[in-house]
């Protein structure tokens, strides 16, 4: 086993004492001179022809500096997916949400900004509006967009295969339905921007986002500018979980009122606005056939799903894609077919979140699982076993697992919680269940289109020679990649990690597709890794030609330059090098080169050493219509056991502990990989207890704060054990593979499997409120006849 | 969501209070904790031109121990509450109520006086002081008022406060021997929650007879108030403390008792069961606690 001196390690995080102390700059901390403050118009109606719009009175209002609408934004649509692009910055016939844009203001003050906002006059004609996939689909039902009957936004329909034949072969088959509810991604912190143009017609919009490279590029489109002339810095960002992965129209609108003013505008949403925006994870209506055979083989899958899109298409054509692709792992099965639709409604448009399409589907599948196993008699976790797929093995969908520590998970969580020992000996009331998962590291293709790189990195030695400067545009957004990119920088470079300046999060400094789809470990590290590589090799390559020694004989680590075999004299480098540094009073004493005299002769040789490094994945997928939603260079999986007391009488569930196995690869940083982990388990936990976004019968948020919309709180997490799995993925920088995501697949069917084992109810409908188990425990006890 | 413009004041006494509060009258709200009101203002649920600070007048955050009585000040907060050894000893259905409301930052800053002034039916310290009888204790320019807490509830944030009176604080007789009390309070989560039901209960038996003496049963989240669940405590008037009393209990404040609606945090017919649930697991716990 290769040895590691910076990755593989705990550690510290770069961002932590800027976090710790306070100083970590957001986009709310940031104040430009003459900053104006903006606020949106948004339709009170969900669903409202625009008959006209008098802006002349909040023009008047003192301390107003613009007001726009769409006839100052044009008609530029934009979207996510180009194919798909459905959206304008303002609306210009007519409303299709409570929250859609209408105008912008921007004033001397927020107070006088949102006092110009209830000034604007709009005269509205109602049009009646639909806000389920029922009625959306009706005959008669009105149409949100021209051009997409019934309401249908996207539909996918798939077969690998034959699933008759497998279903006909089965000796077990089971139809079960699942639905979850739509959720709200929860960052904390809202989104907000600022947009400023300089003298040179130069925007640079400052935003919390994940995507510094998507909101340049839809920015530029939507403003009719050259993408050299748009800058986007994302500062600190307090997560974003697939909400924040694309522009929003407050961004855009940000960006116009600059143009207006020509004076920096600063944006926020309020939360009731994030909850407005929504681009969550959607309500997922499964209906899953799975048979097996009575050895427990797995047969075939014959899945349909149905999402309730929203106003506007998002991220949903690739969630829709997803929702079907990533379901037949991390099992063997030759049988799978999908039929997904999306449709439109009068409500906020769903996006991606952690676990992009694919969780809820699990919850489905993996409960199956459980249902088969119970029937032929065998273990549920013996049943994944038998079934999982290996190193090697490709889906019939054609995702290849280049590495799968699946069978390492699932003996970890079996050992961690003592499974063998607790299955079917829980007294009542008492449960425990599994479940697994998988998925991508890295969507295999960018939103758009493209042959371009999905990463590029430059590392910059500084012109002592003492350190590095890492240059990336990927987007640390809580998750730890700042961190893990430094430590491969160092590692590659061969140099302490405190030898490393990194700045990230600004499209000046490269192409990176920014954090989505569980991406940037894998793609940004192996672009860093080919950047330092290539600093490396010219500070090598300066030193051979310095000292008559082949560049293969030489290696740096620790901060040294290790030479094969007897160390050549370097005596009049180090004397060179001490000649330079006078006065100083840290000269080199050490027995070996060290790599800041090194690089400290290279730039006197060269100048500036600059280490470019670029990634983007091989060729990837099959040939089938959205064959390639679903590919990346590599899969991470997991295996989780929960642990629930569910109280009989009143339907309460406590989740006791829950054990959990992840296969990163090879872990960048151990702690990150840990704290990825017990967030994925805090987020499913939360989508499986508490969390429903509630809307009123206009089509209103009813729970728009984070007092009545109830992610996990520290009371409710239980106990996590995070056991990291390590693979050598040959695909991956250093081995290295998602965590991200993945760990939340097997969350909520573990919770549902142990609810099961404990209290004899499979529950089909999220979220498990105490209310709900109630009713299914009593319907339980009523047709079991039990007092 | 900004907080709108309003006149602050803070005044050191409860006169001046009072004179502020006489001089504003309707135009004038009172600041305890600021846990709801900040709320409520911000999302512009209520409006007012002045705001009076209660937050510098020190007798009224107090909390003081008669022996037989203990007198709890309006702006003592729920964790100055929770840690007082008089509450934790004797009041203990009130500790659980206090320690329930809302998060370890809220409780810092809430008060109890401002959490009964809010009348949420589903307030957590609101059962508890039900089943302890606590008195409520009015000032005005014009004099003293003291009334029970039972009448003080009108319906949700209505309260018997007149628009020139304070409220001062509460008076909770000490409970007697071989009595105890419990709280339970059922949501979605476990903490920071509003609750879906909660119930308080209190009980007082003969240790030789084993006969239930006295009992008072609270219920919050099922009515425009908390109520008293009086048939429930009627049926258990005289008879042996024991497991099928409580769960006949129960059963009577499920099905007579309690009054609940339909709403997004929970269904009318789920409260009814849970107010049968725990008016059987809080009168239980009562009883044992009694027995110590």
């Amino acid at each position: 086993m290769k040895e590691y001196d910076v990755i593989s390690t705990r550690a510290n995080r770069i961002d932590t004492p800027d976090k710790a102390t306070g100083r970590a700059v957001f986009v709310d901390d940031i104040s430009r001179p003459g900053m104006l403050y903006g606020a949106l118009l948004q339709s009170p109606h969900a669903h409202a022809k625009i008959i006209s719009i008098d802006t002349s009175a909040a023009e008047k209002l003192k301390g107003v500096k613009a007001v726009i609408t769409s006839k100052d934004a044009g008609d530029i649509k934009y979207g996510v997916s180009p194919a798909r692009y459905d959206e304008t910055v303002f609306a210009i016939d007519k409303v299709r949400y409570v929250g859609d844009e209408i105008a912008a203001v921007a004033a001397e003050s927020l107070d006088i900004a949102l006092a110009a906002v209830e000034l604007i006059k709009v005269e509205y004609e109602i049009l009646p509006a639909v806000f389920t996939i029922e009625d959306a689909m009706k005959d008669d039902a009105p149409l949100l967009h021209e051009g997409s009957p019934k309401n249908l936004c996207a539909e996918v329909h798939q077969e690998f295969g034959n699933v008759e034949e497998g279903l006909k072969n089965s000796d077990i088959v089971i139809t079960t339905k699942m639905k979850n509810k739509r959720q709200d991604g929860a960052f904390i912190e809202m989104q907000g921007c600022i947009a400023e143009f300089d003298n040179l017609g130069v925007l640079t919009l400052t935003s919390s986002t994940q995507v510094p490279h998507y909101v340049q590029r839809t920015v530029a489109m939507v403003l009719g500018m050259d993408v050299g002339k748009v800058r986007v810095i994302k500062p600190y960002v307090g997560a974003g979980f697939g909400i924040k992965a694309s522009a929003n129209p407050m961004e855009l609108a940000c960006c116009f009122l600059a143009k207006k003013t020509r004076k920096p505008v600063k944006m926020n949403y309020t939360r009731d606005q994030v909850f407005m925006l929504a681009r969550a994870r959607h309500q997922f209506s499964h209906t899953i056939t799975t048979g097996a055979k009575k050895d427990g083989t797995l047969m075939a899958i014959k899945h349909e799903c149905w999402l309730d899109g929203g106003a506007y298409t998002s991220f949903g054509i690739a969630t829709v894609y997803y929702t079907g692709s990533l379901l037949g792992g991390p099992y063997k099965l030759d049988n799978m077919s999908y039929d997904g639709y999306r449709v439109y409604n009068n409500k906020p448009a769903c996006g991606a979140q952690r676990g992009h399409g694919a969780v809820i589907a699990r919850a489905c599948f993996e409960q199956q699982l459980d249902m088969i196993a119970e029937k032929i008699g065998m273990d549920p976790l013996q049943l994944r076993i038998k079934n999982m797929m290996e190193t090697g093995d490709t889906t019939c969908n054609d995702l290849n697992m280049s590495s799968f520590g699946m069978s390492e998970c699932i003996e970890a969580v079996r050992k961690g919680s003592d499974w063998d020992k607790k299955k079917g000996h829980m007294p009542k009331g008492k449960g425990i269940g599994m479940a697994c998962g998988f998925f991508v590291s890295g969507a295999g293709y960018p939103i758009y289109r493209s042959d371009t790189w999905h990463g590029t990195v430059i590392v910059k030695l500084t012109e002592d020679g003492g350190t590095a400067l890492v240059y990336t545009a990927s987007a640390e957004i809580g998750q730890g990649s700042d961190t893990a990119f430094a430590m491969i920088a160092a590692e590659t470079l061969g140099i302490p990690l405190e030898n490393i300046r990194l700045a990230s999060g600004d499209t000046d400094m490269g192409v990176d597709l920014g954090a989505y789809s569980s991406r940037q470990t894998l793609m940004t590290g192996h672009a860093t890794k080919d950047a330092a590589e290539h600093a490396k090799k010219q500070v090598l390559e300066v030193l051979a030609e310095q000292l008559k020694v082949p560049v293969e004989s030489m290696d740096i680590r620790k901060g040294f330059i290790e030479f094969k075999g007897k160390a050549p004299d370097f005596s009049e480098l180090r004397t060179r090098y001490i000649k330079e540094h006078r006065g100083w009073i840290d000269n080199p004493k050490s027995e070996k080169l060290t790599f800041r005299e090194a690089s400290r002769i290279a730039f006197l040789e060269k100048g500036s050493i600059v280490g470019t490094g670029k990634y983007k994945p091989h060729l990837l997928g099959g040939k089938f219509k959205g064959a390639a939603v679903g590919t990346s260079p590599a899969y991470g999986c997991s295996a989780q056991v929960a642990e629930v007391t569910v109280d009989m009488e009143t339907g309460q569930v406590t989740i006791d502990k829950i054990t959990d196995a992840h296969d990163c690869g090879k872990a960048i940083n151990l702690t990150s990989v840990e704290g990825q982990m017990q967030g994925s388990v805090s987020m499913g936990i939360g989508e499986t207890m508490h969390e429903e976004v509630i809307f009123d019968k206009q089509g209103r948020v009813l729970n728009h704060d984070l007092a009545e919309y109830k992610i996990v709180t520290s009371m409710d997490m239980p106990m996590v054990e995070a056991i990291v799995v390590e693979s050598a993925e040959p695909n991956g920088p250093y081995g290295a593979k998602e965590v991200g995501e993945g760990a939340i697949m097997p969350t909520i069917p573990a919770i549902l499997n142990a609810v099961y084992d404990a209290a004899g109810v499979r529950l089909y409908e999220l979220p498990l409120t105490p209310e709900r188990v109630y009713h299914a425990i009593q319907e339980y006890k009523e047709k079991n006849n039990i007092k | 969501m900004l907080l709108p413009k309003f006149e602050f004041h803070e005044p050191g006494t409860i006169k001046e209070a009072l004179e502020l509060k006489k001089k504003w009258s309707s135009t004038a709200r009172f600041l305890a904790g600021g846990t709801d009101l900040l709320v409520h203002l911000k999302k512009k649920i209520i409006t007012t031109d002045h705001i009076i600070s209660l937050q510098k007048i020190e007798a009224l955050s107090q909390i003081r121990d008669n022996k037989d009585s203990v007198e709890i000040g309006a702006c003592a907060t729920m964790a100055k509450i929770s840690g007082t050894p008089v509450i934790k000893e004797k009041f203990s259905a009130l500790k659980s109520g206090v320690d329930n409301l809302g998060t370890h930052l809220i409780r810092n800053r809430a008060t109890i006086g401002g959490n009964v002034t809010n009348a949420s039916p589903a307030g957590d310290s609101l059962p508890a002081l039900l089943i302890y009888k606590a008195v409520v204790l009015l000032e005005s320019l014009d004099g003293k008022r003291e009334i029970p807490i039972e009448e003080f509830f009108k319906g949700p944030g209505k309260t018997d406060m007149k628009v020139d009176e304070i409220l001062t604080g509460f008076r909770l007789p000490t409970p007697p021997a071989h009595s105890g009390a419990h709280y339970i309070q059922l949501g979605k989560r476990k903490s920071s929650e509003i609750n879906v039901v909660n119930v308080a209960s209190f009980l007082e038996f003969d240790p030789k007879t084993k006969k239930i003496l006295n009992t008072r049963i609270a219920l919050g989240s099922v009515a425009a108030t908390p109520i008293r669940a009086l048939k429930a405590e009627a049926l258990l008037k005289d008879k042996i403390a024991e497991e099928a009393s409580f769960y006949k209990a129960g059963e009577i404040a499920r099905t007579e008792d309690c009054k609940p609606i339909d709403d997004f945090r929970g269904s009318a017919a789920y409260r009814r069961a849970m107010v049968g649930v725990l008016t059987k697991r809080t009168l239980a716990t009562a009883f044992e606690l009694a027995g110590k």
